[in-house]
């Protein structure tokens, strides 16, 4: 590290413009990523022309802003409304939900923003110290440890579905079959698109997530309404207690290093980490029974690896020039179109504009969090609004935020399917994650299965040829078996209980 | 609850102004907003285009009339294209090869004949790199080792068979007397994928364009083995061109607009007229050398010409290839 580059960094974002640019695009960034389908890379992208006007330092640490913004708004309706805004916020339902159904609502918020706001310094510090030996590591991906850090992912799904373990594995198989739809990349040929060319690049997850969470949603409340108009909801305080603070400090501590690690690899992103920080909780904690009840470390924990996550895919953007997710690529675009370009000489010929958006950084997550806590108080009125207020918001809002995926009417029809598909789902008590979330790695599994495979010839040697994969391996295998061996203790637990119990008597 | 709502009702009204276009018509052309459609999602190279071109023609008063800028993504420029077909003289498209080979590939019904073309803009050049400790050290080497055993070099390419990429790799190894369809390619989701696979050792050699590898190469992190431009590329002079190897090979990626069937004679000559002299301003030379684009200018007989003669480069290249049988 540059102490003087780092320095004048320092001044740059510190600049009084800088700052109002800081601020503006963290608001929009919890705004847009707060709504269902409209997302950080759509705000940016709507963006764009705004930019050509600015400096280019000014317009990374706007886009950035956004970007990390977006990572504390993506939960807000998950809490709220059970609507993750985006892939990254699906982790957030599963603690944040129940949290406000038991009247937690402001306390599941606060919660949420403080964990963001630790896990992004978490990433910003590493930032500082490691995004060269970082970005290192990140190349030792390959194809091999690519498919095993989603094959780990997937894994997630047996700690999401205990107790309803077929249920769970229909609902990943159905999203798996998803993800193959499009033209697969290795041959050029077009699989179940039908003849339809939208669809010959995919189904935009998003999609999915909008269509079985928001509309779904909304249409299984609407066959439910009856029975819960009585009753009042508590909203609760707008700050956490102690207890809450206490079970979820760790978690926040040690989900931010995760999500960051995570965050550098170029495509894995928010959606793996959080849901990777998610497992990894759950299956420590003392009380694993609690998590899908509204335990407070279940949403901290992915809160704090997905706002890391999106520092450390900073990394690659601005040591290699190379895009770690979507929204980092519409931000490469417009930043090359401004005459700013991130690669390996930006911190030699430029160190202070890219030490000035690491400083930017910092400053973003202080105002985030002050952002997002004052907005607490209001967005729990989001509660009290009458189901005949709230609803029709949300289905236009879904619509609107579909119709900025590609501009397109035709995944309207998509919409409605899997509305009623994410209907169907709840009335037979599918858990929903595994089906969004096998669709979101899917396709990336497979072809880097299918990558791995074709450069070693076809020997499943690959998988085990570097520290890394047995690594993600070994992880694979703990966290499949983990719920035997979490019995077999239990019950010899249980044994030598009941056998000290029969020796002293 | 209600700030929900405003924002709402703002975005709608965003995208129904967006949307909508007047109806009027008279012999003045352009006589209403212009439009043009980016077949891609915002942010990528095609929007970028459109809105470099919007951004020269209405900032430096070329053109009076509004311009929109319209993003129709999908099926690799499918999408957009035949949003454009049905439009009228006031809507023009970004396109590239793709226009040539979503046909040639048998993706597409649509065929370039069925556009107006209107112009050329600019091009990029193809690069072939390897890691800087690579035991090849010219292109003819690494061709002499794919020659020898064609499956033993990895070579990534991206986002899909059958771009410019993959061709340009693959018209260079025709001419070296390799069968092509005997290539070993590893297909990334895109250009930056590609270049970091070349950087974690985990390809042979990569075939990309030229502004994906140029920093690289700059900070020593790869080697490139040859540009396939006509003339060494500026800033990187020391690397050598295809035909400097004695490979006869220029291969540009380019980028045009073309308009919808059969515009009028007036129509297109307004357009030779305002965007030759867009390509003249320092605006223009601005938006090539931020995106290290290199001027390609052709107006719209000369395009017309231009893609009939690439229209049958790529059907050969394509065949080579072994994507179609």
């Amino acid at each position: 590290m540059d102490g003087s580059s780092f320095m004048e960094g320092l001044f740059i974002s510190l600049e009084p413009m800088n700052i109002l640019w800081i601020i503006i695009g963290g608001f929009l960034g919890t705004i847009v990523g707060m709504l269902p389908g409209l997302g950080p890379a759509t705000a940016v992208a709507v963006l764009i022309p705004v930019t050509f006007g600015m400096e280019p330092v000014s317009a990374i640490i706007l886009m950035a802003a956004i970007y990390y913004g977006a990572m504390y708004g993506g939960s807000r309706s998950s809490i709220l409304i059970n609507t993750p805004g985006d892939g990254s916020a699906i982790a957030a339902t599963f603690d944040g939900y129940p949290m406000a159904k038991k009247g937690q609502a402001g306390e599941a918020l606060a919660i949420s923003a403080v964990a963001s706001f630790i896990g992004g310094l978490i990433a910003v510090v590493g930032f500082i110290f490691l995004a060269e030996p970082l970005a290192n590591f990140a190349l030792e991906f390959g194809p091999a440890e690519y498919f095993l850090l989603m094959l780990l992912t997937l894994s997630a799904i047996v700690a999401l579905s205990i107790g309803k373990m077929v249920k769970g594995f229909l609902a990943m198989m159905l999203g798996l079959t998803l993800s193959t739809v499009g033209i697969d990349t290795q041959t050029g040929v077009y699989r179940f698109t039908m003849d339809i060319p939208h669809l010959s690049e995919g189904i935009d997850f998003l999609i999915v997530i909008i269509g079985v969470y928001a509309i779904g949603e909304v249409l299984y409340n609407l066959l439910t309404i009856d029975q819960e108009k009585k009753e009042k909801k508590k909203v609760g305080k707008v700050w956490f207690t102690k207890e809450q603070w206490k079970r979820s400090k760790w978690p926040i501590l040690r989900s931010g290093p995760i999500g960051f690690l995570i965050g550098v690899l170029p495509g894995a992103g928010g959606s793996i980490a959080s849901m990777i920080s998610y497992t990894t909780e759950k299956q420590i904690s003392k009380k694993p029974e609690e998590f899908g009840e509204g335990a407070p470390e279940g949403l901290a924990a992915p809160e704090s690896a997905n706002n890391a996550a999106s520092v450390g895919a900073m990394i690659p953007l601005l040591t290699m020039g190379i895009p770690g997710s979507g929204t980092t690529a519409v931000m490469l675009g417009a930043l090359i179109m401004l005459g700013l370009r991130p690669g390996p000489l930006l911190f030699e010929q430029q160190p202070e504009t890219a030490w000035a958006l690491v400083n930017s950084m910092f400053i973003g997550n202080i105002a985030l969090i002050i952002i997002n806590i004052l907005l607490v108080g209001l967005l729990v009125k989001i509660l009290d609004t009458p189901a005949k207020v709230l609803y029709p918001i949300i289905v236009l809002l879904a619509f609107i935020g579909t119709y900025t995926l590609s501009y397109s009417t035709i995944d309207f029809f998509l919409l409605l399917i899997f509305g009623f598909f994410g209907l169907f789902l709840k009335v037979m008590d599918f858990p929903l994650a595994p089906l969004v979330l096998a669709l979101i790695v899917g396709g990336e599994m497979e072809q880097n299965f299918r990558k791995a495979l074709l450069s070693s010839d076809g020997s499943l040697d690959i998988f085990f040829s570097s520290g890394v994969s047995i690594v993600l391996f070994a992880l694979t295998v703990a966290s499949l078996l983990y719920p035997l061996i979490f019995k077999f203790f239990k019950r010899r637990n249980q044994a030598k209980k009941t056998d000290r119990i029969s020796k002293s008597s | 609850m209600r700030k929900f709502g405003m924002i709402a009702i703002l975005f709608l009204l965003l995208f129904m102004t967006a949307c909508s276009s007047g109806a009027s018509s008279s012999d003045e052309y352009p006589s209403k907003n212009l439009e043009i459609v980016a077949p891609a999602s915002p942010g990528g190279g095609w929007d970028l285009t459109a809105r470099s071109v919007e951004n020269v023609l209405s900032g430096q008063s070329l053109v009076e009339e509004n311009i929109n800028v319209v993003n129709k993504p999908g099926g690799g420029g499918e999408v957009g294209w035949k949003y454009l077909e049905s439009k009228d003289s006031h809507s023009l498209a970004i396109n590239s090869s793709l226009v040539l080979t979503n046909n040639l590939l048998g993706q597409s019904e649509m065929t370039y004949e069925g556009f107006t073309p209107i112009a050329t803009l600019a091009t990029e050049w193809q690069s072939l790199a390897v890691p800087p400790d690579s035991e090849y050290e010219s292109s003819k080497e690494l061709l002499e080792a794919i020659k020898e055993d064609p499956a033993s070099i990895k070579i990534g390419v991206g986002p899909g068979l059958g771009n410019d990429d993959h061709l340009s790799l693959v018209q260079a190894a025709s001419e070296f007397g390799i069968d092509p369809s005997q290539l070993n390619f590893l297909v990334y989701e895109g250009g930056g994928d590609v270049v970091t696979a070349l950087l974690g050792g985990h390809v042979d050699a990569v075939t990309t364009s030229l502004s994906e590898v140029k920093d690289q190469y700059l900070a020593d992190k790869l080697n490139i083995l040859a540009v396939s431009s006509d003339k060494p590329v500026e800033g990187i002079e020391d690397v050598p061109t295809w035909t400097d190897q004695g490979i006869d090979l220029v291969f540009p990626h380019w980028r045009g607009i073309m308009g919808p069937p059969d515009m009028t004679e007036e129509e297109i000559a307004y357009w030779d007229e305002k965007l030759s002299e867009m390509v003249e301003t320092e605006e223009w030379q601005e938006v090539l050398e931020n995106n290290d684009w290199e001027g390609f200018y052709k107006n719209s007989e000369e395009t017309k010409a231009f893609m009939d003669e690439q229209h049958n480069l790529y059907k050969t290249l394509i065949e080579d290839s072994g994507l179609i049988k």
